[in-house]
């Protein structure tokens, strides 16, 4: 009988160890790949962030603009269901508009593996997360930069984003 | 119907999950595993309640208690291993249990109701279900899907 052999090989599989962000939202520890963060800045120096007005997507509130594109600010807690605290930090992402309210930074480390999710995951967390990592006797999700919005949630938000910079224009040739 | 000589008795493991004993094809468990710790993370598939390490390999752990009890888990101290089958693969399934199991030899019953039942054993003068895993999980999966 084959029992989930798959995923140990997978694990197994002599891969270039993966550099990789600890962060903490909300007493939870998660893993980004290093090479998906561009930048990481405290969220006091973020004095420019935009408010969005849009209740479809309750995990973003802001937006935030860095070389002339649009970023928007995913609070972590709110995407991943836990109790929400005041976040200190933001993980600006690289190859994808979106900036993560997260509470800390715990460290680098290296991976030399990553298990498949197993099947018994069947929800959005097939979205959130590329795999679980084994460290130093912790399993910690891996997080995949691209399953903090959907495409549908960046049409939305674009569309939101659009129709508050007008509204931003309309009111400042009123004025 | 009880007895461990007639040709179709076969081997079930024991289980007690909560205060009942519910009984697993000896063929579906791979082991007993000991209080080892459980890890959790953000989810929402229903009944998945964390993972265990066990020899290597990631086991998520399904807390099937209040399902089949009506009452919350106890502070469970063990888990059995069983096999989970997804269409032709299969994955390892851990459920938290007391600890006391039991091998045993017995016939069966076919039953059809509840669902996640397949069979039921006699053994020490008690009538124990014989429970599918993989149809207990769907089961569940469906219910929550509906509920949400």
């Amino acid at each position: 009988m084959k029992i989930a052999a798959h995923d140990a090989v997978k694990a197994r599989k002599a891969r270039k160890p993966e550099a990789v962000i600890l962060f903490n939202v909300s007493n939870q520890l998660f893993a980004i790949a290093a090479d998906s963060v561009q930048e990481i800045r405290s969220t006091d120096s973020l004095g420019a962030a935009l408010e969005i007005e849009q209740q479809e997507i309750p995990k973003v509130r802001h937006t935030i603009e860095r070389g002339h594109r649009t970023y928007y600010v995913v609070n972590a807690c709110t995407h991943f269901g836990l109790r929400v605290v005041r976040p200190t930090l933001v993980l600006m992402l690289r190859q994808i508009r979106v900036a993560v309210l997260v509470d800390k930074i715990e460290r680098m480390a290296e991976l030399s593996g990553l298990h498949a999710l197993p099947r018994a995951f069947v929800g959005t967390e097939r979205q959130w997360y590329r795999g679980l990592a084994c460290l130093d006797d912790q399993v910690i999700p891996v997080v995949s930069p691209m399953g903090f919005l959907t495409s549908q949630e960046f049409e939305r938000l674009d569309g939101a984003a659009a129709e508050a910079s007008r509204h931003n224009l309309e009111r400042a040739v009123q004025i | 119907m009880s007895g461990t000589d007639t040709e179709n008795a076969r081997s079930y493991v024991l289980i007690q999950i909560g205060d009942r004993r519910f009984a697993l094809p000896a063929s579906e468990v791979s082991e007993l595993a000991p209080p080892v710790r459980l890890h959790q993370f953000p989810h929402n598939s229903p009944l998945v309640s964390g993972i265990i390490v066990r020899r290597g390999r990631l086991v998520p752990v399904y807390d099937i208690c209040s399902l089949l009890t009506g009452k919350g888990s106890p502070t469970h101290q063990f888990y059995l291993v069983a096999v989970r089958h997804f269409g032709s693969a299969c994955e390892p399934a851990a459920i938290p249990v007391n600890g006391d199991s039991e091998l045993v030899t017995a016939d069966t019953v076919q039953v059809t109701s509840p669902a996640y039942v397949s069979n039921r054993l006699m053994h020490g003068g008690e009538s124990i279900e014989v429970l599918n895993l993989d149809r207990l999980v769907a089961f569940e999966s469906r219910e929550a899907e509906l509920n949400s």
